[in-house]
């Protein structure tokens, strides 16, 4: 590494996530602040060393204008020299975050957020509801807005479902390992259990679709330079990137335009980092449903258009396979916590590079790569992650 | 959303997409066209994304597509709709597209690529909205 490029002068120094749960007795603001010092602590630093902060604002009180990064100078009782309000969570708020270290803009910055205490009986996510104007009409919910594009691959490549659903049963294999995830001690999984649960949005079944959890995650973005005085070992942002196709759920999805959604900003980055997607020991990949991660090897070109299922299957996901994937449980089986849903695949990857994984410990992970979004949020980005 | 009993909002007197709304309540279905580039766009923005001009009007459609993605949805966000229906993404001949129903066919009936038309149909919320349905002629 030459460490010429911005990116490559700073650090993620502290990570955390709090319990997780389908529900939990307390609010989004109390459970995504005890990420954050959770966070902080881990890192050996506390609120006074905090200067920038990428982190939505659940109220109750202060500001209704979202994201509202500032509120948390008024919790923290300090003032910030940097907020960021565009995305502040997952791989854009890291990256910008990172950015802002590595400009000077501020020296320590905490990216964090959850929710708590919103989640109610069955009724789906608010965030699954999309209130647009040529959307909300037709009880289009985010699901089936990836379902559109999932649907045209289906009609052009006619993945095996079976090669598909094993996906799903071998994260959440994964997650009942693990004693943090929601689902832990659920399962074991087959790919027939995944393709008898009951059909949600045609091809996806229950199973085949992430959770809807409460909890937080939080991480701190200081200079490599501060790092070397840190007690945990850094960890280095090797390269990153991200794509805004389209505002999303505002138009649906065309299968021509996202499928592919990602390379773009995965080539720049594993430019950046010097490195191909081969390289890549652990994978943390956004895994809103099954098909997003086919979409994502074949993105990546770790296989041909068409050809993800059956590679996924021969190439192996678990933590003996070629491509370890998700081995926290993911989306589907560990949490999805929301706006905290981002930063909590940069808390996994960090763990997995300290080595502290726990049950899901990819043995001498070294390079990571943690995505966020998909094609039906016509979004995505992309971080690669390696040890400091 | 509004519920069924509730005072039904006037939705021409919506800004962007008044007119719209008030072509689908005459049961007409209507796009924009931008009069520099001649392409239809949507959904309604204030510039035409080909040519970013703001000289366009709502002009008829033929009401006439095919569809280019669809999904049957059997856990609707909210109990409003009545599960399940058929989500799909319609390309109109006119070289436009919106997220709309597929009515008046069973829901294993709906492929990609058939030819639909528009179908005008009371919507959940009790709005008029414009719905396709196979078009028989085109096939």
């Amino acid at each position: 590494m030459s460490g010429a490029h911005p990116l490559h002068r700073v650090a993620i120094v502290g990570a955390a996530a709090t319990e997780m749960a389908r529900q939990l007795d307390t609010t989004s603001a109390e459970i995504s602040m005890r990420a954050a010092l959770a966070a902080l602590d881990d890192a050996g630093l506390t609120v006074a060393d905090v200067d920038g902060v990428a982190a939505r604002w659940p109220g109750p009180g202060g500001t209704v204008f979202q994201p509202g990064s500032a509120d948390w100078a008024e919790v923290f009782g300090l003032p910030l020299r940097w907020v960021c309000d565009t995305y502040p969570q997952g791989v854009p708020g890291a990256l910008d975050a990172a950015a802002a270290v590595a400009a000077g803009l501020c020296e320590t910055a905490l990216v964090f957020g959850g929710q708590a205490g919103v989640m109610g009986g069955s009724a789906v996510a608010d965030y699954t509801r999309p209130d647009n104007e040529f959307i909300a009409c037709w009880g289009s919910l985010t699901a089936a807005q990836f379902a559109l594009v999932a649907q045209v691959y289906r009609h052009r490549f006619a993945p095996d479902p079976e090669q598909v659903a094993a996906i799903a049963a071998a994260i959440r294999n994964a997650g009942s390992a693990n004693p943090a995830a929601v689902m832990a001690g659920r399962g074991p999984y087959t790919a027939a259990d995944v393709l008898a649960s009951p059909m949600v949005a045609e091809p996806f079944r229950l199973l085949d679709l992430c959770l809807a959890t409460e909890g937080a995650a939080a991480m701190v973005v200081t200079t490599a330079e501060r790092a070397r005085d840190l007690p945990q070992p850094p960890v280095a942002i090797l390269g990153g990137g991200a794509e805004w196709h389209r505002q999303q759920y505002v138009n649906p999805p065309r299968y021509d335009e996202v499928w592919g959604l990602g390379a773009d900003a995965a080539h720049r980055a594993f430019e950046l980092a010097e490195l191909s997607p081969q390289d890549v020991d652990v994978f943390e990949l956004y895994d809103i449903n099954t098909y997003e991660v086919v979409r994502q090897f074949e993105m990546l070109g770790l296989c041909a258009e068409g050809e993800g299922a059956d590679y996924l299957a021969e190439a192996g996901i678990g933590i003996d396979g070629r491509h370890p994937l998700n081995a926290d449980g993911g989306l589907l089986s560990y949490s999805h916590i929301g706006w905290g849903g981002p930063t909590l695949k940069i808390v996994e990857a960090v763990r997995q590079l300290r080595g502290t994984a726990g049950p899901g410990q990819v043995p001498n992970a070294e390079v990571a790569l943690v995505t966020g979004a998909g094609s039906g949020a016509q979004y995505h980005n992309i971080m690669i992650l390696g040890r400091g | 959303m509004e519920g069924l009993t509730g005072e039904l909002e006037d939705r021409s007197l919506r800004p962007l997409t008044g007119e719209f709304w008030a072509a689908v309540n005459r049961g007409e279905l209507v796009r924009p066209v931008c009069n520099d580039c001649g392409k239809s766009f949507f959904v309604p923005q204030f510039a035409c994304p080909y040519c970013q001009s703001t000289n366009w009007d709502y002009q008829p459609s033929s009401g006439r597509g095919r569809v280019y993605s669809h999904t049957t949805v059997h856990r609707p966000p909210t109990p409003a709709f009545a599960a399940p229906y058929v989500l799909a993404d319609v390309d109109v001949e006119e070289g436009w597209h919106l997220l709309t129903w597929i009515v008046d066919c069973e829901p294993e009936e709906v492929a990609i690529d058939m030819p639909v038309s528009v179908r005008f149909i009371s919507g959940p919320d009790g709005h008029r909205l414009p719905a396709f349905a196979p078009d028989e002629a085109a096939r």
